[in-house]
C-alpha cells in the first residue's frame, strides 16, 4: 500500500454510484426485524404517552400551567433537537462540505416530526397564563415581562404557534425538495404504495439542467429561510414558556444558549442515528469514519461555546448579587434543581469535551456518537430543569421571583407523558425511514463524482474537488 | 476555489519579498505621514497627563469616553487575526492562505494600540510600572501588602489581553521560521546575520515541516478559546457593574466576541485589499479570497445582528424606569439616535447588502467601502454603549449629563489609527505579510478532477 | 568511522522521490537521509521515513502548571488581600476561574511552543550541508554517509536526476 492510503482506510468511503439507487430502494422496502420491534415498542411507548396526557388532563385540567411543566419540558426537548437537526443538512450543505454526504437524509428526515412539534404545542397553548393579569392582587403587576411587551395581536398564542407552523411547513418543503431526484428515481425502481407515493411526489422531475439549478438554489433559499426562522421561533418559544413565566428573570443570554443547545444536541442525534445505520444497518459501505470525524471537531466547538454562554450568564448574575438573580442562581441552578445542573454540566459539557479532546478518539465512529449522546442527555435534562422549574416557579404576576420553591418531582402521569413523547418521535421517525430512503441517493452519486484518490509524487492520498 | 496559477517558487519568492528586498519609492513617505500623527498623539498624551483631565471632554458622570471606546475598539479589531487564521486552519479552507499573516500580525499591533488606551486613561500611567517593578525587588504596592484584587474585572482584562498578545506574538513567530528561512537566503550582511539568528537554522527538512503543520493547528486550537475569553472578559469590564444600567446583561459576552469578529474581519479584508493594491500582489490575493471572504462576514454580520437585536430587546424586557432613560437616550434623543441610526446602517444594512451580491464581493471599492463602513459602525456601537449609560446612571434627572470629546481626545484617537497603519507598514518592510510556504504548499496540493467536459479545481488532502 | 552529508538537488520532486528509492536500494538507512523543501509536502510524499514526535505532551503539562500556579496566584492574592466586595465571599470561585483560566492557556501555549521547538530540534545553532537552492524550490535530499560512500551516493543521487550534487568542503 502506497503511503498515504492507510490513513483513509475507513475514513472515506466510494460508494459505486451505479449500485446506490437500487440498493436504497430495497432497504426502505425490507423490513428488519430490528426494525419492526423497534416500531412495536416505540409504539406501544407512543400510547401510554396518550394515556399519561390523558390521565394528566382529567387530573388537573388545563386550568394551570404548573401541572404540565413536565408535558412542555418534553415537547420543548422534542422541539429543541428535532427543529435543528435538518439544519445539518443546510449548513453543511452552505459550506459544500463533501463529508456531509451520507447525513443529509437523516438529518432533513426529521422535519416529519415537525408536524408532531405543532401537534404537541396546542395543550401547551392552553396552559399558558395570560399576560395580562386578570386579577390584579397586591404587589402583583398588571402584564407579566415578557417578549411581547404589550402583546400585539394575538401574541404570544398566535405568533408562537404560527413559527411553529411555518417552521414544520419549512422543514417539509426542504425534506420533499431535497428527497425529489431520489422519489423520481423511485418512480421506476419501487412497488406498490412507495411507487404511488413517489410519482405524486416527485412531479415532473425528469433532472434537466434547468431543474437541478432550480433544485439548488431552492433548497439553498429555503435553508436560509429555515435558519432564520428557526433560531426566531427558538426565541419566543423558549422565553415565553421558562423565562417570563418567572418573574424578573431577565436573561439576554437565555434565547442563544437555547439555540446552542439545540444544535449541539440535534449534531448529537444525527451522530447517534448515523452510528446505528454504519454499525446495525447495513450502511457501511456508504458512511465512512469521515463524517464522524469531522462532525466531532463541530460538536467539540458547539460543547465549549455551550460552557461559555452558561458561564457567561453564570458569571453576570453571580456578580450582580441583586436578589432575583441570587434566587434564579439558587433555583435553578444551585439549590432546587442544583443537582439537575450539575448532570447537566456534566453531560453538555464535561463528558463530551473529555470525550472529544483525544483525537484518536475523534477519529472513531463510537467517539464522537458517545459525545453527540452525552449531549443528547445533556440537553434532556437542560430542558428538564428549565421547563419543569419555569412552570412551577409561583405566581408570574409578582413583581420579582422572591419564594424559591423545591424542585417539582414527576408523577406517573408525568413519567408516561415523557417516555411517550420520546417513543412518538422515534416511532415517527422510524416508520419515516420505511417510506424514503435514507440516504440521499443524488447526494451520494454527486460525491462520487468530486472525491478520490489520487497520486502526488509518491503518496496516495485523498482528492476533494469544489465546483465554483 | 482556486482560480489562480500555479506559480514557480522563484517568481513567489520574489513577488512577495517585493516589500522587503525591493521597496517602492513611496513607503518612507507615508510611513513619515503616519509618524506625523502618532507624534502629534503622543504629545497630545504628554501634555494630557501634564496638564489633568480637565483638556478631555470626561466629566463626573462619564468617565469611560473616546479612550475606552477606542480601547475596547482595538481589542474588537485583534480578533481577526485568531479567527481568520485559526478557524480557516482548523476547517483547512483552502482561500485561507493568503490572509493568515497579515491577520495575524494585525492583532498582535492593535493589541499594543489598545493596551495604551487605558494606559493613558489612567492618567498617572507610571503607576502601573508598579505593578510590576519597582526598586529593590518588589513591586511598589505589593510591598505594602495590596495585591490585586482577583474580584475585579479590571484585574481579569490585563491577565488575558496579555495572554492573548503573548500567544499571538508566538504564533507568529513561530509560522515565520520558514519564511524567516527565505530572507536568510536572500540576504546578505548584517540582514542576512539578522535573518539566520532569527530563522533558527531552519533547513526544511520532513521533520520541520511536520512540526510546522501541527504547531499551526495545534495553536489554533488553544488560541481560539483565550480569543474568545479575551473580549468576553473585555465586555465583563462593563457587564459586572449592576449601578450603570443596560451594561449588566447576560449576553454581553457573546455580543462582544461577535462584533469584533465582525470588525476585525473587516478590517483585514480592508488590509488585504490595500497591499493588494500597494505591492500589486494581484496573484496572491484573488478575487475569489475577498470574495469568500465577504460571504463569511455576511454570516458572522448575521450572528452579530441577532445577537444586538437580543440585547436591545431584554433592554427593555425589564421595564425599568433607569433602563427605559437610557434606552430613551439612545433611541429618541439627538444626536444619539442620529448615531444610532448610522451605526446599525454602517454595521449592517449598508455592508450586507453590498455583500449578498457576487459581483460586488468582487468590486474592490465596493468591499472597502462595506469593510471600512463596518469599522465605522463598530466603533460607533461601542460609543453608544459606553457613553449613553453612563449619562444616565444616576436615578435623578439634575444628575443627568451627556459627553462631548475634547480635542485632545481626538487628536489621540487619530494617532491610534495611524500608529497600526504605520507599525504595519513597517513590518511589510521586514517581514512578508504573506506566508510564502502556505502559498507554496497550496500551489503543491492543487490539482484537478475531470467531469466529463469539465475541469473542476481539486485539492489533495491528508486525512 | 567519519559520517560526512551530501546534497542533492533536484528540480523535480518525482526524481527526489526517485533518488529516495534507490538510496534505499543501496541500504542506506531512512534515518540517514532528509528531503529538503521550501514548503510541506504531505507526509510520505517522497516515500520518507514516518516521524514520530511527542509534542501533544507538552500542552498537557504546560496547562497543568498554568492551572496550578493560577489557582495558587488567584487564592493566595484572596487571603492575603482579604477585601470584601459586594457581599461576596473572599475566596470566589468564578473571578479565579477567569484568571486561572488565562494562565492555564497561556501557560498551555508557551509550552508547546516551547516543544514545537524542541521536537523541531530548533535552533540549530550548526545548519550543516545545505544549499539557498532549497528555498528557490529545488528539493534538496541529504544523505549522511560513511566517507567511502559519498562517491557511490552522490552517483546514485545524480543518476536519480539531480541538477547539483554539494558535499563540504
Amino acid at each position: 500500500m502506497a503511503a498515504g492510503e492507510h490513513s483513509h482506510e475507513g475514513m472515506w468511503v466510494f460508494p459505486a454510484p451505479e449500485a446506490v439507487t437500487q440498493d436504497m430502494a430495497e432497504k426502505a422496502e425490507a423490513m428488519p426485524k430490528a426494525i419492526a420491534r423497534a416500531l412495536a415498542v416505540t409504539g406501544i411507548l407512543f400510547a401510554l404517552g396518550i394515556a399519561g396526557f390523558v390521565m394528566r388532563a382529567l387530573d388537573d385540567g388545563f386550568g394551570a400551567h404548573g401541572p404540565w411543566g413536565y408535558y412542555a419540558a418534553i415537547f420543548m426537548f422534542l422541539f429543541m433537537v428535532t427543529g435543528a437537526a435538518p439544519l445539518a443538512a443546510v449548513a453543511f450543505r452552505f459550506t459544500k462540505s463533501h463529508w456531509r454526504r451520507p447525513l443529509s437524509r437523516v438529518s432533513e428526515l426529521f422535519a416529519l416530526l415537525g408536524v408532531l412539534n405543532v401537534i404537541m404545542f396546542i395543550p401547551l397553548m392552553i396552559v399558558l397564563p395570560s399576560i395580562k393579569n386578570p386579577e390584579v392582587g397586591v404587589e402583583e403587576l398588571e402584564i407579566r415581562r415578557s417578549i411581547w411587551f404589550e402583546t400585539p395581536i394575538g401574541a404570544p398564542l398566535a405568533w408562537d404557534f404560527l413559527g411553529l407552523l411555518f417552521l414544520a411547513i419549512c422543514s417539509l418543503a426542504i425534506l420533499w425538495l431535497s428527497a425529489m431526484p431520489d422519489m423520481a428515481e423511485g418512480r421506476l425502481t419501487a412497488t406498490g404504495f412507495r411507487r404511488k407515493l413517489y410519482s405524486l411526489l416527485a412531479g415532473r422531475w425528469y433532472g434537466t439542467k434547468r431543474q437541478w439549478i432550480l433544485h439548488k438554489v431552492g433548497l439553498g433559499l429555503l435553508g436560509a429561510f429555515y435558519f432564520m426562522l428557526l433560531v426566531f421561533v427558538q426565541f419566543t418559544v423558549a422565553s415565553d414558556y421558562a423565562m417570563s413565566l418567572v418573574a424578573g428573570w431577565k436573561d439576554s443570554i437565555f434565547p442563544p444558549l437555547f439555540t446552542l443547545t439545540s444544535f449541539q444536541s440535534s449534531l448529537g442525534l444525527i451522530l447517534v442515528t448515523l452510528f446505528i445505520m454504519r454499525r446495525w444497518g447495513g450502511y457501511e459501505q456508504y458512511i465512512g469514519v469521515s463524517p464522524f470525524w469531522s462532525a466531532s471537531k463541530i460538536l467539540l466547538g458547539l460543547t465549549l461555546l455551550w460552557a461559555y454562554h452558561t458561564f457567561a450568564f453564570l458569571i453576570t448574575f453571580w456578580y450582580g448579587r441583586l436578589e432575583i438573580e441570587q434566587n434564579v442562581l439558587k433555583y435553578f441552578f444551585f439549590e432546587a434543581y442544583g443537582g439537575a445542573f450539575a448532570a447537566n454540566l456534566f453531560f453538555s459539557f464535561i463528558l463530551p469535551f473529555l470525550i472529544l479532546l483525544w483525537n484518536p478518539v475523534r477519529k472513531t465512529d463510537w467517539g464522537p456518537t458517545l459525545a453527540g449522546l452525552s449531549a443528547l442527555c445533556g440537553a434532556f435534562i437542560f430542558n428538564l430543569k428549565t421547563f419543569v422549574g419555569a412552570f412551577n416557579a409561583g405566581d408570574v404576576y409578582a413583581i420579582f421571583f422572591e419564594f424559591i420553591p423545591g424542585p417539582t418531582w414527576p408523577d406517573l402521569w408525568d413519567v408516561f407523558m415523557v417516555v411517550g413523547g420520546l417513543g412518538a418521535a422515534a416511532f415517527i421517525y422510524l416508520a419515516a425511514t420505511r417510506l424514503f430512503p435514507i440516504l440521499s441517493v443524488w447526494e451520494t452519486k454527486e460525491g462520487a463524482k468530486y472525491q478520490k484518490m489520487d497520486t502526488l509524487v509518491r503518496g496516495r492520498y485523498l482528492v476533494l474537488a469544489k465546483p465554483e | 476555489m482556486q482560480e489562480g496559477r500555479v506559480l514557480p517558487s522563484r517568481q513567489i519568492n520574489a513577488d512577495l519579498l517585493r516589500s522587503i528586498l525591493n521597496s517602492p519609492k513611496w513607503f518612507w513617505i507615508s510611513v513619515a505621514f503616519l509618524a506625523f500623527f502618532v507624534l502629534a498623539a503622543f504629545s497630545t498624551a504628554g501634555f494630557l497627563i501634564n496638564r489633568g483631565y480637565g483638556v478631555t471632554g470626561l466629566n463626573n458622570q462619564v468617565l469611560w469616553g473616546f479612550f475606552i471606546t477606542n480601547f475596547v475598539f482595538w481589542i474588537g479589531i485583534s480578533h481577526a487575526g485568531v479567527m481568520l487564521s485559526a478557524i480557516l486552519r482548523l476547517s483547512k479552507a483552502e482561500w485561507r492562505r493568503p490572509a493568515t499573516r497579515a491577520a495575524e500580525v494585525l492583532t498582535v499591533f492593535s493589541l499594543m494600540t489598545a493596551m495604551l488606551m487605558p494606559l493613558i486613561h489612567t492618567g498617572r500611567p507610571w503607576r502601573t510600572l508598579y505593578w510590576i517593578y519597582t526598586l529593590p525587588f518588589v513591586p511598589y504596592d505589593f510591598a505594602r501588602g495590596i495585591w490585586p484584587n482577583v474580584r475585579s474585572p479590571l484585574v481579569w482584562d490585563p491577565s488575558a489581553v496579555y495572554t492573548y498578545l503573548t500567544s499571538s506574538i508566538l504564533f507568529v513567530i513561530i509560522a515565520l521560521l520558514p519564511d524567516f528561512a527565505v530572507l536568510r537566503d536572500r540576504t546578505t550582511g548584517l540582514s542576512h546575520r539578522i535573518y539566520s539568528v532569527l530563522a533558527m537554522g531552519w533547513q526544511g527538512n520532513a521533520r520541520q515541516w511536520k512540526l510546522q503543520i501541527i504547531a499551526g493547528v495545534l495553536l489554533s486550537a488553544l488560541i481560539l478559546p483565550v480569543f474568545v475569553s479575551v473580549h468576553s472578559i473585555v465586555s465583563w469590564d462593563f457587564g459586572m457593574a449592576v449601578s450603570i444600567k443596560s451594561w449588566h446583561s447576560t449576553i454581553f459576552a457573546p455580543y462582544f466576541v461577535v462584533g469584533a469578529v465582525h470588525s476585525g474581519v473587516s478590517a483585514v479584508v480592508f488590509v488585504m485589499i490595500l497591499l493588494r493594491w500597494a505591492y500589486g500582489w494581484q496573484d496572491y490575493i484573488r478575487l475569489e479570497h475577498i470574495d469568500a471572504l465577504g460571504r463569511l462576514l455576511v454570516v458572522v454580520a448575521t450572528g452579530w445582528f441577532y445577537f444586538f437585536v437580543m440585547e436591545i430587546l431584554f433592554g427593555f424586557y425589564g421595564m425599568e424606569s433607569d433602563e427605559l432613560a437610557v434606552r430613551n437616550m439612545q433611541f429618541m434623543e439627538q444626536p444619539w439616535n442620529i448615531l444610532m441610526f448610522f451605526f446599525v446602517g454602517l454595521t449592517y444594512f449598508l455592508p450586507v447588502g453590498l455583500w449578498l451580491t457576487r459581483s460586488w464581493r468582487r468590486n474592490l471599492w465596493l468591499m472597502s467601502i462595506a469593510c471600512i463602513s463596518v469599522n465605522i459602525g463598530m466603533w460607533l456601537e461601542r460609543f453608544l454603549i459606553f457613553v449613553p449609560a453612563q449619562a444616565r446612571k444616576q436615578v435623578f434627572t439634575f444628575n443627568w449629563y451627556t459627553y462631548a470629546p475634547s480635542i485632545v481626545e481626538i487628536m489621540i484617537i487619530v494617532g491610534t489609527f495611524a500608529m497600526v497603519t504605520m507599525l504595519m507598514l513597517l513590518l511589510s518592510r521586514v517581514v512578508p505579510l504573506i506566508p510564502l510556504y502556505d502559498i507554496k504548499e497550496g500551489d503543491i496540493l492543487k490539482t484537478q478532477v475531470q467531469i466529463g467536459r469539465r475541469t473542476v479545481p481539486a485539492t489533495f488532502r491528508e486525512d | 568511522m567519519a559520517r560526512k552529508p551530501i546534497l542533492g538537488l533536484f528540480e523535480d520532486p518525482n526524481y527526489a522521490a526517485e533518488a529516495g528509492d534507490a538510496l534505499q536500494r543501496a541500504n542506506i538507512l531512512p534515518q540517514d537521509y532528509d528531503f529538503l523543501t521550501d514548503a510541506p509536502y504531505p507526509e510520505g510524499a517522497f516515500g520518507e521515513r514516518h516521524e514520530k514526535h511527542r509534542l501533544y505532551v507538552f500542552p498537557f503539562i504546560g496547562a497543568l502548571i498554568g492551572l496550578t500556579v493560577g489557582i495558587i496566584l488567584t487564592s493566595m492574592t484572596q487571603l492575603a488581600y482579604p477585601l470584601t466586595q459586594g457581599g461576596k465571599p473572599i475566596l470566589s470561585l468564578p473571578p479565579m476561574a477567569v484568571v486561572t483560566y488565562e494562565s492555564t492557556m497561556l501557560s498551555a501555549i508557551i509550552f508547546t511552543i516551547i516543544g514545537i521547538l524542541f521536537e523541531s530540534r530548533l535552533p540549530k545553532i550548526k545548519k550543516g550541508l545545505y544549499d539557498t537552492r532549497i528555498t528557490e524550490g529545488y528539493i534538496g535530499v541529504l544523505v549522511n554517509v560513511d566517507e567511502e560512500q559519498l562517491n557511490q551516493v552522490s552517483g546514485i543521487l545524480t543518476q536519480a536526476g539531480a541538477v547539483d550534487v554539494v558535499q563540504e568542503t
